[in-house]
């Protein structure tokens, strides 16, 4: 992965249309979206019709990027993430054979041997997070990794949505008192 | 009314990815229209955005690029030409480009001015994967054909580069034809100086020297066809320039007389504002 400082480059000059720019920002960061949409979409033909989105998007949008708001792996991970989202609420609410059980992964940290590459941000987000109770760590992180629905977590927890909701809720009011405004 | 917190609530699951289809969309539509909610909205992407630093980098297919590039070219954005190599080795050409600068600085010293400003218009949906460049060679045979020719309707697959001293002064117009592998230079200021010849020089850090692309013939236009041994990342992040030599080009192979005009290709800014439908 390139620093943020490379990135923002790249971005900058994606947003004036330079190609091979783009083949490096892609270069530079494919792995990391695919890695974050496969995970919740867990079917390769989603996570690439996703991807293709995303980089669509990234060309198409560079120019509005707003360094102030996110940095540029945020913000295109927020693309890629939303484009997800998107897809596996589509196909969930489309589809009855939906069993959230299945779509059970085995840890919640994806890759705890980064461990020591961890941003301070990120190391106070851990910090914050295992405040909570258990039950509701693992429900914010399947949420977050694993994209899963408020009906998912109340069919995974075996508690009604309105439970889940008011957990959801209880759980991210705590995180935002633990984070604080930030930035 | 909703209360921050409400608000707050909402922006977080938002991020989070808990809420249904219908709500997400309600949220999207809000963001455009409600600055504190995006404010939070991003605060939160911030925040819980953390977390992807544990994600686990897995490599796409190799296949997903190619899919990107295709519809890039079939306008669903701008268009890219294809050149089939992967990203990296066309992204080497991003890091270059600065030195190459710096080479191109110290190239014009013996020259005269350097003025670029191009134009380039991108369009290279007919570029297709057969056309791989080849590996690059130490020597390339250098083809020039000079002939006039018909003026060149305009097509797809096409990049232009002005070469100029000053904005108001082109001396040259290329027209790179990805599709052909041709290069069309079309004379435009600069006019033919007796005894003397242009000679189209490119040049790339990558390939060390300024690389002759043929003279200029004295006709208003030449077609040269130099570029089947270029990789595209280097074609297109190279500098042109135009130098005065003797009759008949450089005796030595590498530009000898002033440099007069240059541009650099670049691509045109793709298409703001265009969205999926």
């Amino acid at each position: 992965m390139l620093t943020p400082q490379e990135l923002l480059w790249l971005l900058a000059a994606v947003a004036r249309g330079d190609q091979v720019a783009f083949a490096r920002l892609y270069t530079a960061t494919r792995a990391k979206l695919y890695g974050v949409v496969l995970r919740i979409l867990r079917r390769t033909d989603l996570a690439d019709e996703v991807m293709q989105d995303t980089y669509l998007r990234i060309w198409r949008s560079a120019a509005t990027f707003d360094p102030r708001v996110a940095t540029p792996i945020t913000w295109m991970v927020a693309i890629a993430r939303n484009r997800a989202l998107d897809l596996v609420r589509k196909k969930s609410e489309s589809s009855t054979d939906d069993n959230p059980d299945a779509l059970e992964v085995p840890a919640e940290q994806p890759d705890p041997l980064a461990r020591r590459q961890m941003t301070e941000e990120l190391k106070r987000l851990l910090a914050c997070l295992s405040d909570l109770e258990e039950d509701r760590r693992r429900m914010v992180l399947l949420a977050y990794y694993n994209g899963w629905s408020r009906d998912q977590l109340a069919a995974k927890f075996d508690r009604p949505v309105n439970t889940i909701k008011t957990w959801l809720r209880r759980s991210l009011a705590q995180l935002r008192e633990c984070l604080g405004d930030g930035d | 009314m909703a209360t921050d917190e409400d608000r707050d609530s909402l922006a977080a699951e938002y991020v989070l990815g808990t809420l249904d289809l219908e709500t997400r969309a309600d949220v999207e539509a809000q963001i455009a229209t409600d600055p504190d909610l995006a404010q939070r909205v991003h605060r939160w992407e911030r925040q819980l955005g953390e977390l992807n630093g544990l994600v686990a980098p897995i490599e796409p297919p190799a296949a997903t690029w190619d899919a990107i590039q295709a519809r890039l070219a079939a306008g669903e954005a701008s268009s890219e030409p294809r050149s089939g190599r992967s990203p990296t080795d066309r992204g080497a050409g991003i890091v270059d480009l600065t030195r190459q600068l710096n080479r191109w600085r110290s190239i014009a010293r013996w020259g005269g001015a350097l003025a670029a400003a191009l134009i380039a218009l991108a369009a290279a949906r007919e570029l297709r994967p057969d056309l791989l460049p080849q590996p690059l060679r130490p020597r390339t045979v250098i083809q020039v054909v000079e002939k006039p020719v018909e003026v060149p309707t305009p097509r797809p697959a096409e990049f232009v580069a002005v070469l100029q001293q000053a904005a108001a002064s082109p001396g040259f117009l290329l027209t790179f034809d990805f599709d052909q592998r041709a290069l069309i230079i079309r004379r435009l200021g600069a006019e033919p100086q007796t005894g003397k010849s242009y000679e189209l020089w490119l040049v790339s850090d990558r390939l060390g020297a300024p690389r002759s692309l043929g003279v200029v013939g004295s006709d208003e236009f030449t077609i040269a066809r130099p570029l089947q041994a270029l990789e595209p990342a280097i074609i297109n992040a190279a500098t042109y320039a135009v130098s005065l030599e003797p009759s008949g080009g450089s005796p030595t192979g590498g530009p000898t007389g002033p440099i007069l005009y240059s541009g650099r290709l670049v691509q045109a800014t793709p298409g703001q504002g265009g969205r999926n439908p």
